[in-house]
């Protein structure tokens, strides 16, 4: 007999409605899946067979033929095995449904549900085709009921799978929002609020004040978080690059829910959870500078996304950039330009969002020395020049303010603190991306060609100052985009209506040590 | 001249050829047949060995001076592409301080003006690669006072007090003379590739005993180093640490009877270990350089007028007396002016410069900014100092910015 069971996979980021076709026709017993199905899904056969029988049922002794639709769309993973063996036990009339049914989840051999990443994408997949009910394992209820418009039924086995499609209610149907008892049926519910803001206490960063000295840092690091440009921090070990990184985290303004939905999504295909709730913090990733290229643009045998993608809507951190990998930071590249990353393999493609803010610190020089109190650098003649030449023009072109970080004297390390704190920082940064949003529909990073001319409505005064600064700093047509960018921005937090000489001549000096020949220590 | 194009050929194995055969071109002309190529190789070689040469070099050097002998006119057209002059040990142009070495170099590759090398007055203004922020000014402020008195300031272009004793002999209007430890085609270092243009322009010269297509080595620079005293009366130290090669110069200014100065510094600077040790070491010999009038006085250029050697007409542009650091400060707006005032006593990064001129520090960025663009401010690595016609400037000049200014509004 036949039975049809909807499932989804996960494909990147997105779920991709799955129908499973069982039939189980007399004939010799056997077990095939057809349907361009992987090596991670043939093995569905052995779970699906150790999961039915250890749930006290019967594995047919029939010819099973399971076919998964669209046959065109390569499938992987786990999440179709509840859907194969729930189509199996209809077939061989073991169950009964009533009414159409959706189910996501891996089985083990003993007949539990587990959770597989990308719930949150297949979710919502099924519930934008219009099915109306979907099982789900119990870890991952709470991440199901994000989303809207679609009923939640989770489920700890098999057993209790059959028992939901079979009433047509589940034991606790779940429907959004689903922030309440988010452990499993076992928690009860628990007292918890709504949902949580990023903006506040709550972020897990330390505060701006910690930082010491550093005034051009800091006001460079506002710049950029306040127009979405790129930053690089240049300074010796212990110059605070990295603390100042990390404070990043409480200076950026919350996500709005359609966004949220996004990261969210992103962070449950890469496998992070559980997830417990709509996640409004950006993101923030700081990968270390051993990642491989598959794991910085996405790939591997499933095409997991990577930490471009990870860091969609928030910021990549990359803590010494030369040393990362020549084609890591060279995949950087589109992204940057585009907002997202096309992952091409045989047979397969695929393209994710990466619209991150990078913000990247390194040495001067592989000593570290340079840019001490006095020139301390201890490395050989032409050194560290080719160690910042592992940074390469066109992605230096690419970053909007250069900062060097001297190292701060001991003096101002112990003295009170001179700096201000994040909350007020991050309140000026949320107003201004709020006001450039609603201004000229992007930040200020994202501007170029005549928007940007128009943003910046320059008079002839400042047109001929552009001139003289694309001279006298060398820059290329590039770089006079990222001139008046960051000038744009400079200018916005002067509440000042057109770019002035001012800002313009302070934006200039954010570039300069862009072009210079790689970075001059003595001259 | 083409002899000298062939890699790995040194004057001394230079001298021994021409010793042997009388000419130059004889040389060559040995170079052409079989049998002359083994009696040179046999004259080559007798070199090698006892100067560590490595045992191929002797036969590269003739196989080079055959390739030479073959291929004369491409060399010299080679050169002339170039934009190099050349200057034989017989070339009337040849310098004649150079003339009086022990082995003077057989023949420099110009590029610039032959007649910087023949100034009445010509002194070597040397010092440590990484020099201290006193060290540099003392530099600018020497090259920039000889320089005005038509002294023509030699040195070796490299990164430091070099580069700074250049770049103040220009702003000063003076010439000056870059000896370089590499051939004219891998000009090094490469920061320095502006400076060099420079120095050109205004009526001052590039010159190196290498030949052009010569790469910087180890031993390139110290055997620089004798060219660079040989072309001046007398050399000046100005910061050198234990072993710089800025020593290596006062070593054979003295060897070559010409006279030799050192700042000297406090005791516990690292950067003045080696102009102490030298003081010390050769009382009488290396002179101490007591200040800019004393010096002047010393080396015996007290009562020149400041005036120039060369025709009037010939770097029109560059001959004009170059404003001195007060006028300059004088012509600052007031943003400019706060900031160079701060920067008088040396080096400073922006929160320094913030600090000491109270202005926020978007305005000391833009304010930056402004002073690189007209050459007054140059920076690295986060630190912030005074360049160009404020290269000389010191504590001294606080009181132009003082008097002609009004206080900064805050």
């Amino acid at each position: 007999m036949l039975a049809s069971v909807l499932s989804a996979t996960l494909h990147g980021i997105d779920g991709r409605v799955i129908r499973v076709e069982v039939d189980v026709a007399p004939g010799l017993p056997g077990f095939s899946i057809v349907g361009l199905a992987d090596a991670s899904l043939q093995e569905a056969r052995e779970r699906v067979r150790g999961a039915i029988r250890n749930s006290g049922l019967v594995f047919p002794p029939r010819r099973i033929t399971v076919n998964l639709a669209p046959a065109d769309l390569r499938k992987t993973g786990a999440s179709l095995d509840a859907a194969i063996a729930v189509g199996i036990l209809l077939g061989s009339e073991q169950a009964r449904a009533n009414g159409a049914w959706a189910l996501i989840g891996e089985l083990s051999l003993g007949g539990e549900l587990r959770r597989v990443p990308g719930i949150l994408s297949m979710v919502l997949a099924l519930a934008r085709r219009g099915v109306a009910r979907v099982v789900v394992p119990a870890e991952s209820a709470a991440e199901a009921g994000l989303v809207d418009r679609i009923e939640i039924h989770p489920a700890a086995d098999l057993a209790g799978a059959l028992g939901a499609i079979r009433s047509g209610r589940a034991a606790r149907p779940r429907v959004n929002p689903a922030r309440v008892d988010l452990v499993g049926p076992s928690a009860g519910s628990s007292s918890r609020e709504g949902p949580t803001s990023a903006a506040g206490p709550l972020v897990d960063a330390p505060d701006l004040e910690e930082v010491r000295g550093q005034a051009v840092a800091r006001r460079a690091l506002e710049i950029a978080l306040a127009g979405g440009h790129a930053l690089l921090l240049v300074g010796p070990p212990g110059s605070g690059k990295t603390l100042l990184a990390r404070t990043i985290p409480g200076l950026l303004p919350p996500l709005d829910p359609a966004d949220a939905l996004t990261t969210t999504a992103i962070r449950s295909a890469a496998g992070e959870g559980p997830i417990l709730e709509l996640d409004t913090r950006r993101p923030f990733r700081a990968p270390h500078h051993t990642i491989s290229y598959a794991g910085m643009v996405g790939g591997g045998p499933v095409l997991a996304p990577g930490e471009v993608t990870r860091a969609h809507q928030g910021v990549l951190f990359l803590d010494e950039l030369p040393e990362f990998g020549r084609d890591v930071l060279e995949a950087l590249r589109q992204p940057i330009e585009e907002g997202r990353v096309a992952i091409v393999r045989v047979g397969r493609s695929l393209i994710l969002p990466a619209r991150f803010q990078l913000i990247a610190a390194m040495n001067p020089c592989p000593c570290g020395g340079a840019l001490g109190i006095e020139a301390a650098c201890r490395c050989r003649t032409g050194v560290p020049e080719r160690y910042a030449g592992r940074v390469s023009g066109p992605l230096r072109d690419r970053i909007d303010l250069w900062v060097e970080m001297p190292r701060v004297p001991p003096g101002s390390l112990v003295g009170e603190t001179t700096g201000e704190a994040s909350a007020p920082v991050a309140l000026r940064i949320a107003a201004l991306r709020q006001f450039q949003m609603e201004r000229r529909g992007s930040l200020n990073g994202g501007l170029s060609g005549s928007r940007l001319r128009l943003a910046c409505q320059l008079g002839a005064r400042e047109r001929s100052r552009v001139v003289n600064l694309a001279e006298g700093l060398d820059l290329s047509a590039r770089g006079v985009e990222r001139l008046l960018r960051a000038a744009r921005t400079i200018a916005d937090l002067d509440a000042a209506e057109r770019v002035g000489l001012a800002h313009l001549d302070e934006a200039g000096r954010f570039r300069a040590l862009g072009v210079r020949s790689p970075l001059q220590i003595a001259v | 001249m083409l002899l000298m194009t062939v890699e790995g050929l040194g004057p001394i194995t230079f001298y021994r050829l021409l010793a042997a055969h009388r000419s130059a071109s004889a040389v060559l002309e040995l170079a052409r047949s079989e049998a002359g190529r083994g009696q040179l190789l046999r004259l080559v070689g007798s070199s090698a060995g006892t100067d560590r040469t490595p045992a191929r070099r002797p036969l590269q050097i003739v196989d080079g001076l055959g390739a030479v002998a073959r291929d004369r006119g491409a060399i010299v057209d080679w050169l002339e592409s170039l934009g190099l002059r050349w200057l034989t040990l017989d070339d009337p142009d040849y310098p004649a301080r150079l003339r009086l070495l022990e082995v003077p170099p057989p023949v420099l590759f110009l590029r610039g003006a032959p007649d910087a090398l023949l100034a009445t007055s010509s002194i070597a203004v040397v010092g440590t690669r990484r020099p201290t922020d006193g060290g540099r000014r003392t530099a600018a402020r020497i090259a920039d006072a000889l320089a005005r008195l038509g002294s023509t300031i030699v040195s070796g272009l490299a990164v430091g007090i070099d580069g700074v004793a250049h770049g103040a002999a220009v702003e000063a209007g003076g010439r000056t003379v870059a000896v370089l430890g590499s051939g004219h085609e891998r000009l090094f270092p490469h920061a320095h590739r502006r400076l060099s243009e420079r120095i050109v322009a205004t009526g001052g010269a590039l010159v190196s005993e290498l030949p052009p297509a010569a790469l910087p080595t180890r031993g390139t620079f110290p055997r620089r180093n004798r060219v660079i005293s040989g072309l001046a009366d007398a050399t000046i130290v100005v910061e050198a640490a234990a072993r710089s090669g800025a020593l290596i110069t006062a070593a054979w200014a003295l060897e070559q009877g010409r006279e030799c100065f050192a700042v000297p510094g406090s005791i516990d600077a690292p950067t003045s270990v080696g102009c102490l040790a030298y003081l010390r070491e050769y009382p009488g010999q290396v002179r101490i350089v007591a200040g800019i009038a004393e010096l002047i006085e010393d080396l015996g250029l007290t009562g020149r007028a400041p005036s120039r050697d060369r025709p009037a007409n010939e770097h029109p542009s560059s001959l004009a007396p170059r404003p001195a650091p007060a006028a300059v400060l004088a012509t600052l707006g007031r943003a400019e002016a706060a900031v160079a005032a701060a920067l008088l006593d040396g080096s400073a990064t922006v929160d320094d410069l913030a600090r000491a001129s109270d202005l926020s520090v978007a305005t000391v960025l833009g304010t930056l900014t402004v002073l690189e663009l007209r050459g007054l401010v140059t920076g690295g690595g986060g630190r912030y100092r005074l360049d160009g016609a404020l290269v000389a400037a010191g504590p001294e000049q606080r009181a132009t910015v003082a008097s002609s200014r009004q206080p900064v509004l805050p």
